[in-house]
Order: structure tokens, then sequence, then C-alpha cells
């Protein structure tokens, strides 16, 4: 199976979702995008954390001192409302921006034979 | 839970730059622990496993530095908005908190507004008359040049005379102390319009050069007239911008159209400036400039000039002596007339009464400072137990102090943007009761330099007091605080001295003022009823310009007169008229030394001013003027050689002798004759209440009539009674007569300037009042708020409430007794500052004194009267069951 790159700006919405659920330290955010994306997402780890830095720097994160289950320190990031609403917003537009391009390229190659038939 | 904002708040001082660079690299260490733990566990060997985590994670040291970058990036921001956040908080949460208080809040306020407001007011306007006089480049440098009689002055009466073209033209050929001299000459002149409308304009003769003098650079349309212009003797004319302004509908088109003045047509070349003028202190703008030729031998004009610099007034005034006895030909010790240099501050009228002023408005600002202080101080101690609740849930003392320096910005804030517009208010109130004299203070612009100083020194105040009020509250234990609560006496001990300090401080700076005002209120009363030696009521006066109408003969004058005084008798309304050189308001003067026979002679250099005044016989009856002994002229000859005195010359001499029959003159060379004292009348203060009256005064025969006559009226009815005079005069020919003027009018235009300076410090003073009575309200309502408790025992332990009032009271006046003590003590020295400014009432005026401490003692005890009523409300059980 190929492993598809992230396409730029979706990092951050794929970071959301995941903390829409529970509060999760970097590490965990990583096991849970692996896990959702069945291993078909290519994220480099690194990248990650800068996409944390920047939703934390926007407000739309917030961190704090944890600990693990197996008494580690972590600091663990929690999505705050703002990026609640900001999510929803982006999810939206990510879904009808799929949808409007699935759209186009499911259409065009319909038409492709059409025209070879004149 | 606690917000993460508020703890990262306590951590931040904690945390530094290397802080959450460590907790990157911890990150990247748990995260690469991590994956090799999850790698491991699905069989891998330890140190593949760890290399994998690394190849997933990314080149590590490029990866670490753009995280660390990234966090860098991160925290500042945070910061920042943090900061902005806190700061939001805070304020809105002060705006809660006054918001509760309303009262107390408002008084705040609008302590801070008034304070400022009407320091900037004053000040600037007092900055625009006195600091910046002139607003010409180096205006520190400018000077005024005058001369003087250079000896024997023994009239007492100080003149000044305006120097002449030819002195000026010599000073300037030879000057060495200034870098340049400027001649002007201001008049009123009539205006004819095309259609034939006259008006009566400000006009001023300058040199070209003077616009470069006062720092303008250039006409806001057409040019300045050049030298050019007056060699060739050309009729042009520059108008002034309010002129061209008001009259003209700032018309573009009024270059090369015509205005004819006095007679000679002049056409318009330029319009200046309003910044071209003669300063806030002049009498009011100039509608035109028209050329100054200083070739014309006869002209005499006011001279300003710039010093060089380093060049000192008395080394000038040598120099200018020195070029004036070559020039006209005199021996250098033996000049009749000696330059005086003054400077714009110097010359202007209300110099002193301005600078008191000023003191007062500084006095007011203190007050006002002082009370915010004390308000603030008391706020502080009454919540004193708030903040230490606050304190014991946790807030650090800075995160308090933080918390009421924001309210107390928040009260500045507020208070400075009402106090500006206070202050602009107060300068056009100021701008509008400005006395005639100071009519070109209309320009006069709200100082910025003194808006800022009084903002600063009101907002640091109000910080400060805020600051040392969570000082004393943060020291006081909060175990203590929180356990004694409201029984606690009057908080910590030192709240209470400071503002016993404050409120005494602010008590005598009242009671100065009080004295101050009430001195200057009975100055103004006396200057008002002061008898002037002549009666007011129904005299007017009329200048009748025969020269300008064409009456150029002697006996064509006195033809013309004749028939004028005749019918002016038979006009209903007028009692009697008479003819006379001068009326009050103006002077005219005989210049030598006053001999008296049998009398040792004066020395022959000797040079005074004496009033003369040339008046028909009936002028001492229409003036309501007493003759004392001897009787008025009796020759009126052209070869009178008769004369009348003045009471104060009169008791000079002869002290108590009768002077009638004895000889005197003014000589200048000794062919002058003699002239007999056929009579004494009395003293007159013909230029205003504050004129001296004693000096000496002669009344000669009006033999011969001059171009410009003055005939006194005195009438039964009001002046619009007087309309068929001007019509007579018109027939007769008088073609320019100029309007009747109201003795009564003309000297209470006199005392305008005294009025003013006193309707403004009687202002502040009330003022300061206020605010004194404002602040010891609030100590008093402080007072028996933390009093309440123990009131409520003693009445429910049977104390009647009188007794409580009575101690309430008594603490009050305590405070005013001794703010009054001090403030009167200070007004014994500070009246010295006001003592040129009195009349009719000396500067230790008993009475005004008792004023100031009864005025000031009343108030204290009325701002009383609410803590009082308060107290003695109070219901036993709920005192002593709150908290």
């Amino acid at each position: 199976m190929t492993r598809l790159p992230v396409l730029k700006g979706t990092l951050d919405l794929l970071v959301l979702r995941a903390l829409n659920w529970t509060p999760m330290h970097g590490f965990e955010i990583v096991s849970w995008l692996e896990r959702a994306a069945t291993g078909s997402l290519e994220i480099e780890d690194s990248a990650l954390y800068q996409a944390v830095y920047r939703l934390e720097e926007r407000g739309l994160l917030q961190a704090e001192w944890g600990v693990t289950e197996n008494n580690r320190r972590a600091r663990y990031y929690k999505i705050t409302t703002a990026g609640r609403t900001h999510l929803r917003a982006e999810t939206r537009n990510w879904m009808s921006y799929a949808d409007t391009v699935t759209a186009i390229l499911t259409a065009a190659q319909d038409a492709t034979p059409s025209r070879a038939a004149t | 839970m606690i917000r993460s904002g508020v703890r990262r708040a306590f951590r931040l001082a904690l945390r530094r730059r290397d802080g959450w660079e460590r907790d990157v690299e911890d990150e990247i260490k748990l995260h690469l622990a991590l994956r090799a733990e999850q790698l491991a566990a699905q069989g891998r060997n330890a140190d593949e496993a760890y290399a994998e985590a690394l190849r997933r994670f990314g080149p590590l040291s490029e990866s670490r530095a753009r995280l660390i970058d990234a966090a860098r990036h991160r925290e500042q921001h945070m910061q920042r908005t943090e900061l902005l956040s806190d700061l939001r908080q805070d304020v809105s949460f002060a705006v809660r908190t006054l918001g509760r208080q309303k009262g107390w809040t408002a008084v705040t306020i609008l302590t801070l507004a008034l304070g400022i407001g009407a320091t900037t007011a004053v000040f600037s306007v007092v900055s625009s008359l006195i600091l910046h006089p002139l607003p010409y480049p180096n205006a520190d440098r400018i000077v005024h040049i005058n001369q003087q009689p250079s000896e024997g002055n023994n009239t007492g009466i100080s003149v000044t005379i305006s120097a002449a073209a030819p002195v000026v033209r010599a000073w300037m050929k030879a000057t060495r102390s200034f870098e340049t001299l400027e001649g002007s000459q201001d008049s009123h002149q009539t205006m004819k319009t095309a259609n034939g409308e006259q008006s009566t304009i400000a006009t001023s003769l300058v040199f070209p050069t003077f616009p470069e003098f006062a720092g303008v650079r250039r006409p806001l349309l057409g040019r300045m007239f050049t030298k050019f212009d007056i060699e060739n003797g050309a009729h042009v004319v520059v108008l002034g911008e309010s002129f061209w302004r008001n009259r003209l509908g700032s018309s573009q088109r009024v270059l090369n159209q015509t205005l004819t003045i006095s007679d000679t047509l002049y056409t318009i070349i330029g319009v200046m400036p309003a910044t071209l003028g003669f300063g806030a202190a002049s009498a009011r703008p100039i509608d035109v400039w028209l050329p100054l030729d200083i070739r014309n031998d006869k002209l005499g004009m006011a001279v300003m000039a710039r010093l060089r610099p380093g060049m000192t007034v008395g080394g000038a005034m040598k120099e200018l002596d020195s070029i004036f006895a070559r020039s006209q030909g005199f021996e250098f010790g033996k000049i009749p007339f000696r330059t005086m240099i003054t400077t714009p501050a110097q010359k202007l009228r209300f110099h002193d009464s301005l600078v008191m002023l000023a003191v007062a408005v500084a006095l007011v600002m203190l007050v006002a400072c002082a009370n915010v202080a004390h308000l603030l101080l008391a706020r502080s101690a009454t919540r004193q137990r708030e903040l230490a609740i606050r304190a014991a849930l946790g807030a650090g003392r800075g995160r308090l102090l933080r918390q009421l320096l924001a309210e107390s910005l928040v009260l500045s804030f507020t208070g400075t943007v009402c106090g500006v517009f206070l202050g602009w208010l107060g300068l056009h109130a100021l701008i509008a009761l400005r006395p005639a004299a100071l009519g070109a203070l209309e320009a006069a612009q709200l100082d910025l330099t003194t808006l800022g100083i009084a903002i600063a020194v009101a907002v640091a105040s109000g910080m400060a007091f805020a600051a040392m009020g969570a000082m004393q509250s943060a020291r006081a234990s909060t175990h203590d605080a929180l356990k004694n609560g409201s029984l606690a006496a009057s908080g910590p001990r030192g709240h209470g001295r400071l503002r016993g300090l404050l409120v005494v401080s602010e008590m005598a700076l009242s009671a100065m003022l009080l004295v101050g005002a009430t001195l200057l209120v009975r100055s103004v009363v006396s200057l008002q009823h002061a008898d002037l030696g002549f009666e007011l009521k129904g005299l007017y006066a009329l200048t009748v310009p025969l020269s300008e109408s064409g009456f150029d003969s002697r006996a064509s004058r006195a033809d013309v007169m004749k028939s004028v005084m005749s019918r002016l008798a038979a006009i209903p309304g007028i009692r009697s008229a008479a003819m006379a050189n001068v009326a009050p308001g103006g002077r005219w003067f005989n210049i030598g030394r006053i001999e008296v026979q049998d009398e040792p002679p004066v020395a022959k250099s000797t040079s005074s001013f004496v009033d003369v005044n040339s008046v028909q016989p009936g002028y001492f009856a229409t003036m309501g003027m007493r003759v004392k002994t001897g009787s008025t002229f009796t020759d009126t000859t052209a070869q009178s050689l008769q004369v009348i005195i003045n009471e104060g010359f009169a008791r000079h001499h002869w002290s108590g002798a009768s002077p009638i029959g004895r000889r005197m003159r003014i000589a200048q060379t000794d062919s002058e004759p003699w002239l007999t004292i056929v009579g004494v009348v009395n003293d007159v203060s013909t230029s205003g209440a504050a004129s001296e009256s004693t000096a000496p005064v002669l009344y000669t025969p009006m033999t011969r009539v001059s171009g410009r006559p003055e005939v006194l009226i005195r009438a039964t009815g009001n002046a619009s009674t007087l309309a068929p005079a001007i019509a007579m005069l018109k027939q007769l020919g008088v073609s320019k007569p100029t309007p009747i003027g109201s003795m009564e009018v003309l000297m209470s235009g006199l005392i305008a300037g005294p009025r003013f300076v006193m309707l403004l410090l009687a202002t502040f003073t009330v003022l300061a009042l206020i605010l004194a009575g404002v602040g010891l309200y609030g100590v008093m309502a402080y007072t028996v708020a933390q009093r309440t408790r123990e009131f409520g025992i003693r009445v429910a332990l049977g104390a009647p409430g009188q007794r409580i009032a009575r101690s309430v009271i008594a603490h009050g006046t305590q405070m005013a007794v001794a703010g009054a003590a001090i403030g009167l003590a200070g007004a014994y020295w500070g009246t010295k500052l006001i003592e040129k400014e009195l009349y009719g009432v000396t500067r230790l005026d008993p009475a005004s004194f008792a004023v100031g401490a009864i005025v000031l003692i009343g108030t204290a005890v009325l701002a009383c009267v609410v803590p009082t009523r308060r107290a003695l409300s109070v219901d036993p059980m709920t005192a002593i069951r709150a908290d």
C-alpha cells in the first residue's frame, strides 16, 4: 500500500480532530493518527510537533504538563473552545472542497470517451 | 480549576529563556522513547527500534532547531496576548469595582477633571500673555525701546515717549547691540467701502521687514510691500487675515482692488496670516498693514528690536543713549531723553495679576491632587478586608498592586478626558470674558505643555497614592485584617496621620486663597464705588474732528465751535456743555519745570510731565467738580494768564494757606509768562479709580480751539437723547463726528482688567473651597464608616446621639481650625504678592482674614453634616451584627 504525504494545512485539522475527544501528549496524537489512517498517511513525527506548537500559539490548543500512565512527565494538549469552533468550520470546508474536487475529477473521466466518439 | 493563564502568570518569573527550550528537548526525548518502546513491542531489538524512531522523527538536529524556533515564537506570542488580556481583565474589573461606588468615583473623577481643566485653562492664558507674549523667533531677545525724560521728574508721573524717525534712523545705522530694529505705529482709522459705508479699523504702519522679524515667512495671498513701494510713495496696503476673512469673505480676488482709508485710496497687494501681529496682549488684531516711511521726520514710532545674542539690556541702553546724543548734537551727559528698554512681559498691564492668578491656580491643582490622594487612601483603607481576603485566596501582592494601579489608571484616564474638555471649555470662557485691552487673546490656544504637566501630575499622584495605599494595606497582616474586621478604629496608623495632614494642608491652601480673593473682591468693589472727583452719571464726551473736516484756520474753528456750543445748549435733555482740550480717559502734558513765585528756584535741568488741560469756564460745573476756593476763570481772552490748580498741588505747595493770587509757571526756557492762580478745584481721577489723583494738574482757559476739541455734555437722559447733537454737527459741516462716549462706560472699562482677574480668582477660590470641602467630607465619611460599629455599641449602651455627633464634628473642626491657622499665617506673607493690586483695602485687612477663616470653618462644619447624620442613624443592632 502506498503512503500518502499529508496535504499542506490538513495536518492542523487532523491534530485538532485527534484532540477533539480527549487531551493527549505528542506521541499519543501520532499514534492516534496512525491508527485512524490505518497506516496510509506519511507523517514525519517532528512535523506534527511543529503543527501542535503552531496551534497552541493561535490559541486553538492549550498545553499543560502532566504524567503518563507509566509515570513519565509529558506535555498534554487540550483543544480550546476556539479550537473546536475552528475544527468544525474547517471540517465543513474540507468536506465541501473534497466533494467538489471529487465531483470534477469523476466528471472528467466520463467526458473523455464521449469526445473520442465524435 | 485554576486557569492556565493565571498559572502561567505565577510561573512567569520562574521560567527563564532556556525553560521552554528544555521543555522541547524533554518532549522530543519522551517521544523517541515511547516510539522505540512501541517498535520494540512489535518485536524489534532495542538499537534497531531507536534508530527507526529517529528516522521517523526526521533529521534530529534540524528538526530540533525548527521546533525550538517554533516554541520561542509561541512563547513570545502568548506572553504578549496574556499581558493584553490581563490588562483588559484588570481594567474591566476596575471599571466594575468603581461602578459599584458611583459617588466616590464621580467625586474623584470630577476632582481630577477640575484640577486639570482649571490649571490648563488659566495657564494657557498666562502662558500666551506672559511666557510667550510675542510669538516671534528668538522671542527671548526681543525688547521694546522707548525714551524717557532723563531727570528731574518731580511730578511723580512716569511717561515714556516713542522715538522720532530721525532718532530711529540713527539707531538703526549705528547700533551693534541689536540685530534689527522695527518701527511701528498703530492707530485707528476710518475706512470707507465702495458703497460709502464707514467703519473704524485697526491699522499699523510697519517696515517692509516686519514679517521677517515676526517670523512670518510668506503672505497668504499676494506680497508684502517693499522698500521700493515706499520710495515710490505707492499707496499700497496689506490686509490682516481676520479682516480679510470676516470683512471680505476670504475672497481670492481682493488683490489690486482698492480701499479708502482716511480719505486716501490704497491698492490691496497682499494678505498676511493672523500670526503676524503684536501678540496676545495687544488690544485687537491688526486689520490692515500700511507702509511706514522712516524718511518722514515727523513720524514717531513704537520700536521693537532683537538683541544680538549675548548683549545685555543695560549695555544696549548705554549704546542707544550715546548714538542719540551724537546724532542730535547733545553732550552725552546732558541728553534730555534717555533710552528705556523693556521686555514684552514687563510691558503687559496685568502682569502681576496674572502671575498671582497662576499661583492661585497652582494652589488649586495642589488641593485637587491632595484630594485625589486621600480619596484613594481612604478607599484603599476601607478595602483592606477585601484585599486581605483576596490575598488569602492566593492573589500575589504584585497582582493586587496591579489591580489598584489599574483602578487609578481608569480614574486618571477618565479624569484626564473630562479635564481636557473642561480646560477647553474654560479657556473659551476666559477668552469670552477677556477685557478689551486683551482683545488679541482671542487667538490663545490650549497650552499643550501645561496640559501635559497637569495630566502627569494628576496621574502620578494618583498612582503614587494608590500604590502607597496598597503597600500599607499589604503590610498589615492578613490575619489581623480578617480577624478585626470593621472593629479596627481607623485602619493602619500611618493612614490616619497622612490623611489628617492632607486635609489640614488643603484647608490651609484654601484659607490663603480665600483671604486673597476676599481682598481682591473688596478692592474691585471699592474701585467701582470710588469717588472719582467728578460725577459719572449722565456725563458724555464728544470729539469734534475739526481739522479733518477742513476747518483749518483758527478763526473758522472758533466760529464753528461757537455755533456748536450754542446749539448744543438748545437740545432738550442737555443740561450743560463745555469744551476742553482733553476729556476724562485722555491726558495732555506740558514738559518743563514747575516754578512757584517766592519759592526757591528749581534746577534748570529739571524736566517734568505736568497734566495740563485747557477748558471753558463751565467745564467744572459740567464735570460735577467742586471749586474749593477762589472761582472759575473770569478772563477768557487770548491774553488771559489765569490758571486753576487741583487740591493736591495746592496742598503740596501751600499746605493749608490760600494759593489764590499766587503766581506759577511751567518753564522750559525762561521766557514763559507767570500765571496767576484764581481757583482750586478738587482732585479727580480721570484715568480710572486706581490712578493717582493728587499729582499736579493745571487748568488754563481755553483761548483757542484745537483741531480736535472735546465737548463734555451733562445730560438728563441716556445717550440716545444725544442723537440730535450728531445731526447738528453734520449740518454744520463736521463730516466725521465720532460717536458720543459715555463716561460711565469708559470708566468701568478702565477697571475691566482688575475685575477680570478678580472674577477668575474668585472662581478658583470657590473651586478650591469646594475641593477642600469634598476632601474633608471624604475623610469624615470614612472615619464614620470605620467607627459605625463603635457608635452602634455606644448608642446601645445609652450614649446620647448628640455626644457622638459632637465628637464627629469636633474632629472635622479641629482639622479645619488647624488648616485655617496655617493658611492665615501663609496669607500674612502671601498677600504681599497682591499688594499692588489692592485698592481701598490694606493687605492685612482684618475683615478679609476673618471672612477667610469663617468661610473655611463653616465649609468644614458643613462637610461634616452628612457623615454626622449617618453616624446618628446607625441602628445599634445592625451596626453590631455587621461582620
